[in-house]
């Protein structure tokens, strides 16, 4: 089966630094697979090269596949339309917009085969951002924000979801929330790459597990496997040091 | 090279450019322009290289010296030395006014306010009859700096030249001290990181008002010698042309280098006195070169030399450091 | 000249500096950008409006649709040459490349239309009526008119809808833009290219007022300037009470003061605005970043 995401020699490099650089990576069809590695691991760095986006200037060579298509010559724009949508760290949404705004600005691409989210199946998914869709998402919680961001991201109606910390600044109860939820968004039509910092949250809902360090892939596999390994440990554990 | 060497080198070079002009005396004119109009650029050049802001009101300073020398000189027969303060004194005058004014805006209200400034100043040198209106003011007398027995005065420009020169050398000795003082390093933050900088208890407001006012003395003293050089002054002073010859001399060999305005102007002044093609085509190239410099070159020619030279001289390193990022 | 001769003046004038500030009102709500080369369309607007009716002898209207083409691909041709400097958000240098460009286009319009002051007129100058002890040219009539429809447009078209909701995300993060789907590019383009045709629309209708010159422009960019500080930078609505209020004061200034002193005044006003509420520049002061 054709993957749903694949990369192939993705390096990224900023003013001559190399930040990072993957070989190979791929995401098949209702695969949720965790990006997790200490802070400076270069987590971030591959979900936005992913999509070509950077709030910086960095070079990024290499190839990105989209159900076997290949984006990499693709403006972030086009790459959205072909199924790539990515929430950056920090759930950014549109401050200046309505919760209801927010949404509809992200309705489904024109030409797009793929099913996105109706705003009732959002609700179903949020019911608090139904509670709120005449606010402006500059009143939401962070916890509400994070919501708003993943729900704009889904009316895009995505194959591949790239989540980047969506867990960062909400509190413990609501990390559960939304990390079952994405779970629960997960299907033959949706496969989710997520970066975590919470290790322990991240290993309850993946499939499978891929270990950076310093940019590069350490360790790969499925969470069983994975999750007694030293290494994903140690690279917590410098983290905790440091 | 070392410093030595290196001051050797720059010393020679100026005794060289000193006397270029006695062996080719067409040189003369050129040479004395280049050196003016290359100090009032270096006025634009501190605000706009050291403190990062658009001032678009430089040529206000440069023609408010001008303005205030010949207004004295042909009104109250005022020696050098009295216009010489008096124009001082008008760049100071009113760069602290509008300092004052600007001293809350940043960006581009900053660069808007500025640029009103020079269009309302434009208007008041072509309406106001104290200022000579459209006519401006002519016959300005000779250039004189003497001091009892020393007689310094200046009738042409092969006589003006070494005034010109040493205005110069003023200039850039003044504006290489300041970027190794403290005031400079504070422009530095303050432009690179205001608030770091007001954590570290600088007044930002007081460095930008300082550094504002500071540049207006080059672009004011710059005007002073003009207005001795064309022996008449007028509200063309206000006009784009010297505002984009000065914003060009500045970004087209590259930012907060010591030369780079100097060079910079003698481009300019170069083309239009040796190889020009008309004020038209002129304004094309000033301008057209201008654009090319900030959008097609980033960090002027001087990187694009370097660039270049690098390239042709060595292949990068393929490996490169591995980074956290 | 009474005063209720001053007020419909002023009216009329106030329009006229609306209209001629709208492209910027735009270009600095959705991109964040300024163009200091403004004036200079402006000039270029009235010169192509006049040749196209003088030289070609095509209609008034066609010779403003010249105009309006003209203005839009010079917006096109400034912004395909800041684009690296547009998504660096690199505000220092675009505001010298606009001057630059400015320059240039000085340069080219000497080039080409020379240096001698022409006249435009059009047949609606021909057309005139008493208001209230004034006297009205249609082209007058016409420049209101037009006003409020461009703004009643932009009204309508930027602050509801589909298309305003992309203007504001833009205006808010073009970076986070790209990511809900929007080509920012080319939102980038089709801002400048308005920016462009509308200042070389609003020289079609308003130049013929005066003689048309290679160094008109700047006293347009100063209205300009207060017009889009006065009106809340960014905002169509403000900008357009903005232009008529301005309109108005410097009618009764130039009728009651001095005619010739009527920029300065106006920029007196920016000053005042300036220095009176500094907080009202949020926008202005985050414009770089």
């Amino acid at each position: 089966m054709t993957p749903l995401l694949e990369a192939r020699n993705l390096r990224v490099a900023y003013a001559g630094h190399r930040a990072l650089e993957v070989p190979h990576l791929q995401l098949a069809p209702g695969e949720l697979v965790g990006v997790v590695g200490a802070n400076g691991a270069g987590k971030s760095t591959l979900v936005n090269a992913l999509l070509g986006w950077s709030r910086g200037h960095p070079r990024v060579d290499g190839q990105v596949f989209v159900r076997g298509e290949d984006v990499s010559g693709m403006a972030t724009h086009a790459r959205v339309a072909r199924g790539l949508s990515l929430v950056p760290e920090g759930g950014a949404v549109f401050m200046r917009l309505t919760v209801e705004e927010n949404l509809a600005a992200a309705g489904p691409l024109d030409g797009s085969d793929r099913p996105a989210h109706s705003l009732d199946e959002i609700y179903a998914l949020f019911p608090r951002l139904k509670e709120r869709l005449h606010h402006l998402a500059s009143a939401l919680s962070g916890g509400e924000r994070q919501m708003l961001a993943i729900a704009r991201a889904l009316r895009l109606g995505p194959s591949v979801l790239l989540l980047d910390e969506p867990s960062i600044g909400l509190a413990p109860k609501l990390v559960t929330e939304v990390l079952r939820q994405v779970r629960s968004l997960v299907g033959p039509k949706l496969s989710v790459l997520l970066v975590e910092q919470n290790l322990r949250a991240a290993i309850e809902v993946v499939d499978r597990l891929v270990l950076l360090e310093r940019g590069r892939i350490l360790a790969e596999g499925p969470v069983a496997a994975m999750r007694d390994d030293p290494r994903i440990l140690q690279a917590y554990l410098g983290e905790a040091v440091a | 090279m070392t410093g030595a060497l290196r001051l050797a080198a720059l010393l020679v070079s100026a005794v060289v450019v000193f006397l270029l002009p006695a062996q080719v005396p067409a040189l003369y004119g050129a040479f004395t322009v280049i050196a003016i109009l290359a100090v009032a650029a270096y006025g634009l050049d501190i605000v706009l290289s050291d403190l990062g802001e658009v001032s678009l009101a430089h040529t206000v300073f440069f023609a408010a010296g001008a303005y205030a020398t010949g207004l004295l000189a042909t009104r109250a027969g005022a020696g050098s030395w009295a216009t010489l303060g008096a124009a001082l004194l008008a760049g100071v005058a009113i760069a602290l006014l509008l300092g004052l004014i600007t001293l809350r805006l940043r960006e581009f209200v900053f660069s808007l306010v500025t640029y009103a400034a020079t269009v309302v100043a434009a208007a008041l040198a072509h309406n106001w009859n104290f200022l000579g209106g459209s006519d401006g003011v002519s016959g300005i007398p000779t250039f004189d700096l003497s001091i009892g027995p020393l007689a310094l005065t200046a009738r042409n420009d092969a006589e003006l030249w070494p005034f010109a020169f040493a205005l110069l050398l003023v200039t850039l000795y003044a504006v290489r001290q300041f970027r190794r003082s403290r005031p400079g390093a504070m422009a530095m933050m303050v432009h690179l990181n205001p608030r770091l900088a007001t954590m570290s208890g600088i007044d930002v407001r007081r460095v930008r008002l300082g550094i504002f006012v500071l540049s207006a003395l080059f672009s004011a003293a710059a005007g002073w010698l003009y207005a001795y050089q064309r022996a008449y002054v007028g509200p063309d002073l206000f006009e784009t042309y010297f505002l984009v010859l000065m914003l060009t001399a500045v970004v087209i060999i590259g930012k907060r280098l010591l030369l780079g305005p100097l060079l910079g102007t003698a481009l300019i002044i170069g083309q239009e006195r040796f190889l020009s093609f008309g004020g038209d085509v002129n304004a094309v190239i000033l301008g057209g070169a201008l654009i090319v410099a900030l959008a097609f070159l980033p960090g002027g020619l001087a990187s694009a030399f370097t660039g270049l030279a690098a390239r042709v001289s060595t292949k990068k390193d393929p490996r490169e450091d591995v980074v956290d990022a | 000249m009474n005063l209720l001769q001053h007020l419909i003046n002023g009216l009329i004038l106030g329009h006229a500096y609306a209209l001629v500030a709208i492209g910027w009102t735009v270009l600095l709500g959705v991109a964040r950008l300024v163009n200091f080369g403004h004036g200079q369309i402006y000039m270029l607007g009235a010169f192509v409006t006049w040749w196209a009716v003088a030289r070609l002898g095509l209609p008034y209207p066609v010779a403003i649709g010249f105009a309006i083409g003209a203005g839009l691909l010079l917006g096109l041709i400034m912004q395909a040459a800041m684009l690296r400097l547009t998504f660096e958000q690199d505000l220092v240098s675009i505001m010298i490349v606009t001057l630059g460009f400015g320059h240039v286009m000085r340069g080219v319009a000497g080039l080409v239309f020379g240096g001698n002051p022409q006249v435009l007129e059009t047949p609606l100058s021909y057309v005139d009526f008493e208001l209230g002890g004034a006297w009205i040219t249609g082209q007058d009539v016409m420049i209101v008119v037009v006003a409020i429809a461009v703004f009643a447009l932009l009204r309508f078209g930027l602050e509801r809808g589909a298309l305003g909701r992309t203007a504001r995300m833009v205006a808010e993060d073009p970076k986070l833009a790209q990511l809900a789907g929007i080509d920012v590019r080319r939102v980038y383009f089709s801002v400048f290219a308005f920016e462009g045709a509308a200042v070389a629309l609003a020289a079609a209708l308003v130049a013929p007022r005066t003689p048309i010159l290679t160094n008109i422009g700047f006293e347009e960019v100063i209205i300009t300037f207060v017009v889009v500080v006065l009106g809340g930078i960014g905002s169509v609505g403000g900008s357009y009470v903005a232009g008529v209020a301005l309109g108005m004061f410097t009618a009764l200034f130039g009728g009651f003061v001095s005619p010739a002193y009527a920029s300065t005044a106006a920029f007196g006003l920016l000053i005042l605005v300036l220095v009176l509420r500094p907080g009202g520049f949020a926008l202005g002061a985050r414009a770089g970043r």
